[in-house]
């Protein structure tokens, strides 16, 4: 039941009305966001309710039970209580910046999808730099973790906003190489042609099983983009009192936290995308399986977060400069050798 | 070593004057002299027989007379203990401060200063500690001290 | 660290403060860092002050076993033994066999359950957010068997002078049992999971080295002395209550880091859940208390009794002047002792360190404050 043909659909019986081609595209542009804007909305909520009943279970309780069914309404309930808390601005801080940090976090987090493949036909955009868009876009949330630390007028937040930068900065470097051993097999930056390079062998031709070494590369730097434990010393409770959003409540606050899981499904979606075959797969419907592999990503990262401990910054930082990123090159050349002379 | 033949070596090798408390508990007891307190110290913490190199206890009494502060110091090596305390003038008590042999003594002697008010010489921090920094009513350990807000319980 | 001669940098004194989630209990640190790393550091204490020694003297022995299970409340009853030790041995009380080995078997489970939280806060502090909630499950198990015996689950006034309060009901025994043969299984768990983890290995060794003079000059017990390669136990080296009829080991490592503490503590309760075994084995029928009367007085003189506490030593110092009342109390706790030499082990660490150091250590704040 492949989506890509109802789209098509809607899109020329626009046409039919007759407004003009350029007020139809933007029309219809529109209405694309909003869905977007809405899928995502509704997987965040889905994800912050699906994190903890799986932090529950491997702690061996039961998460929450008690709104809704085994708790699905509780994220619901969070917002709603969220929404109609008191907005705080520290008497000191600087205002601007203290209400713009969340607002690019946010609008950063969901710019990434213009280019994100949902399915066969399913892309809003098909850029030619697709990658290279995605990558760029969430570096932009580095800026807004400082404007955070900043603004706040708070020695915990800023020591937040530093680390997180810092943190952020060195892990890109790993990321940007692994994604690059995926960009040199396949020829070009373009989401649509990752995915179409990989459909050989039944769907299966799976650029992880040339280049496993790249795709372990990206999970760990991805883990670090998040700020997700093993690497979230920007929001360690414990040590800084949820670092560089201390300061932030109600409505600004759940801006932070849905975002950084918006955050986690778009890196886990370029992982599927790059990785694992993106939509191909043999017989269910192509969004279906991308469903599949990203929510998997997921639940690996979320893993990650219930069993390991937290690294220190600054072992933080020796692994990203002195392991990841000599294994990223070793990684890039190994590709280019195989892909010049075992013609991959 | 048992507790006579502490008591034998301590008095045979300190120069000072010791009085010896007769207690029936299997550690040995003793008196020091005010003015002798450190060079007692710095001989039990040296000598290689005796080697108390622990101090486990530091505190101090208010007997309605006297002030009295206590110390209870232990030897890791050897497995044995010795107990002694110095006696204070009521109105005015200083004592020694024993930092430079053991390190421990540091937090023992600011709250003995804090709550019974006994001066400690040489210390380099003696600052509020256990009470509010805005304390400002008396040493509350000494057995005179009423605060203001005591109720007593009823006898039984 | 190299210094940045053209550039003006300042101090940053950061406050954490007595709300924190990873001071245990309240205590306030002002810490003076260049950076991220600490060049000093200040504890301020008196948060949680009670005047449990001015209280003391205004109480009848028997209504001070309830304050000394606050005195330190995650080992309540081995903080009530200490007490009723120390009164015992003023009076030269003679308690009955069943009661002694009531004593040992509460005390023992109460290390152990102490452990089990640290270890879990421990993990907590540094990010790994599930042994924790491993290790509060089988804290409950220890936490049920009080319940079963005096009814309460964290401060418990069982442990009476002349003996126990009352005996242990039927299906204690069993109960025990059956715990002791699940702990053994769930400490290798705990270990899977932590102790060949590479970051936990990162986070924990070669950092908080107490040397051995540290030891000596701050007279550190308990589990961090004997990480740091100093054997001593009050269990073994100078024996109270009847501890010269179990067979144990005192585990001691040379590491002197927070990973040989952590490993102290583990090893620590496979001990404790040993000697619990031989004590079931071993209690007899009879007497749990001898009769005391409200009017209990104590022979005039003065008293120092310890015992060996999952955090050092327990020294209860009693004056006792005859009458029906303490003349003067004085309880030492080892925490005091720990936080006193904090401030030395941290210099020239990060904050993250501090957090591992101050876990490791084991320090509860009712203990330094009374």
């Amino acid at each position: 039941m492949e989506l890509a043909p109802i789209f098509t659909w809607l899109y020329n019986r626009l046409l039919t009305v007759g407004l003009g081609l350029e007020l139809t595209d933007i029309i219809s542009l529109a209405a694309l966001a909003v869905i977007v804007f809405g899928f995502l909305s509704v997987m965040a909520l889905f994800l912050v309710w699906w994190e903890r009943k799986f932090a529950g279970h491997i702690q061996q309780r039961f998460g929450p039970m008690m709104t809704g069914w085994h708790g699905v309404l509780q994220t619901i309930a969070d917002a709603v209580k969220l929404i109609q808390k008191e907005d705080i601005v520290p008497a000191a801080a600087d205002r601007k910046v203290f209400f713009w940090a969340p607002v690019i976090v946010f609008v950063c987090s969901f710019a990434a999808y213009v280019v994100i493949p949902f399915g066969n036909g399913l892309i809003v955009s098909d850029l030619n730099i697709g990658i290279l868009y995605v990558i760029a876009i969430t570096t932009f949330t580095i800026i807004s973790l400082l404007m955070a630390g900043w603004a706040s007028n708070n020695k915990y937040a800023l020591l937040g906003g530093m680390r997180s930068a810092a943190q952020a900065v060195s892990y890109e470097v790993p990321m940007v190489l692994a994604v690059l051993g995926v960009v040199l097999v396949t020829g070009s930056m373009s989401m649509n042609d990752i995915v179409k390079g990989q459909s050989a062998w039944g769907g299966f031709h799976w650029n992880i099983v040339f280049q496993p070494l790249g795709f372990l590369i990206y999970i760990i730097a991805a883990t670090a983009e998040s700020n997700r434990t093993p690497f979230d010393i920007p929001e360690a409770e414990q040590e800084l009192v949820a670092g560089y959003n201390v300061e932030y409540s109600g409505m600004k606050f759940a801006m932070f936290f849905l975002a950084e899981f918006v955050n986690m499904f778009t890196l886990s979606a370029v992982a599927t995308t790059l990785f694992l075959g993106g939509w191909n797969g043999p017989l269910l419907p192509s969004w279906v399986w991308f469903l599949i592999k990203t929510l998997g990503m997921v639940l690996v990262f979320m893993m990650f977060r219930w069993t390991y401990p937290r690294l220190r910054v600054d072992q933080l930082m020796e692994f990203a400069w002195k392991a990841l990123v000599p294994l990223a090159f070793v990684n890039l050349i190994y590709v280019g050798i195989m892909a010049r002379w075992v013609n991959w | 070593m048992t507790k006579e033949e502490l008591i034998a070596h301590i008095t045979e090798n300190f120069s000072g004057t010791l009085e010896i408390i007769e207690t029936n508990q299997p550690e040995p007891y003793f008196i020091v002299k005010a003015d002798e307190l450190r060079d007692f110290s710095r001989f039990i913490h040296d000598d290689p027989q005796l080697m108390l190199n622990f101090l486990m206890n530091l505190s101090a009494v208010d007997t309605g007379e006297r002030f009295e502060t206590v110390y209870n110091v232990c030897s890791y090596r050897h497995k044995h203990r010795i107990f002694f305390k110095v006696y204070l003038d009521h109105d005015q008590p200083e004592v020694d401060s024993v930092m430079k042999i053991w390190s421990a003594a540091n937090w023992y002697e600011r709250e003995v200063w804090e709550l019974f008010g006994i001066l400690v010489h040489d210390h380099p921090n003696l600052t509020r500690f256990l009470l509010p920094e805005d304390w400002d009513q008396g040493y509350p350990m000494r057995k005179d001290w009423i605060g203001r807000d005591v109720i007593p319980l009823p006898e039984r | 660290m190299a210094k940045t001669r053209d550039l003006y940098t300042e101090e940053l004194v950061l406050n954490m403060g007595p709300h924190h989630p990873s001071t245990h209990g309240v205590c306030r640190l002002i810490l003076k860092m260049d950076g991220e790393v600490i060049t000093d550091c200040i504890p301020v204490v008196g948060y949680l002050h009670r005047a449990i020694e001015k209280i003391v003297e205004n109480r009848t022995y028997a209504q001070c076993i309830p304050i000394m299970d606050r005195f330190e409340y995650v080992t309540a009853m081995m903080c009530d033994w200490a007490f009723c030790l120390a009164t015992e041995k003023l009076t030269k009380l003679e308690i009955p066999e069943r009661a002694e080995y009531l004593r040992v078997i509460m005390g023992e489970l109460n290390r152990i359950a102490s452990h089990l939280l640290c270890i879990g806060v421990t993990a907590l502090d540094l990010g790994a957010l599930t042994p924790f909630l491993y290790t509060f499950r089988e804290r409950e198990l220890i936490l049920d068997l009080f319940e079963m015996t005096c009814g309460q689950r964290l401060t418990y006034n069982y442990i009476r002078i002349g003996g126990v309060a009352r005996d242990i009901p039927p299906e204690f025994i069993p109960k025990c049992r059956e715990f002791l043969n699940i702990i053994n299984p769930k400490i290798d768990d705990y270990e899977k999971i932590l102790t060949e983890n590479p970051i936990w290995i990162a986070r924990n060794k070669g950092v908080g080295i107490i040397p051995e003079q540290m030891v000596y000059d701050y007279a550190i017990s308990g589990p961090s002395a004997r990480a740091s390669g100093v054997n001593y136990d009050i269990r073994k080296h100078d024996t109270y209550s009847i501890y010269d009829r179990f067979d144990f080991d005192i585990p001691v490592f040379f590491g002197c880091d927070s990973y040989d503490r952590y490993r102290a503590r583990l090893a620590e309760m496979r001990q404790a859940a040993r000697i619990i075994g031989q004590a079931l084995d071993q209690m007899p029928e009879g007497e749990v208390r001898v009769k005391v009367t409200a009017a209990f007085k104590t022979e005039p003189g003065e008293v120092y009794s310890r015992i060996e506490n999952s955090r050092g030593e327990m020294g209860i110092h009693l004056i006792s002047d005859g009458s029906k009342k303490p003349f003067r109390m004085r309880a030492r706790g080892g925490s005091y002792n720990h936080l006193m030499a904090v401030p030395e082990i941290v210099k020239g660490l990060k904050i993250a360190d501090l957090v591992a150091v101050f876990a490791s250590l084991d320090i509860i704040m009712p203990e330094i404050d009374r």
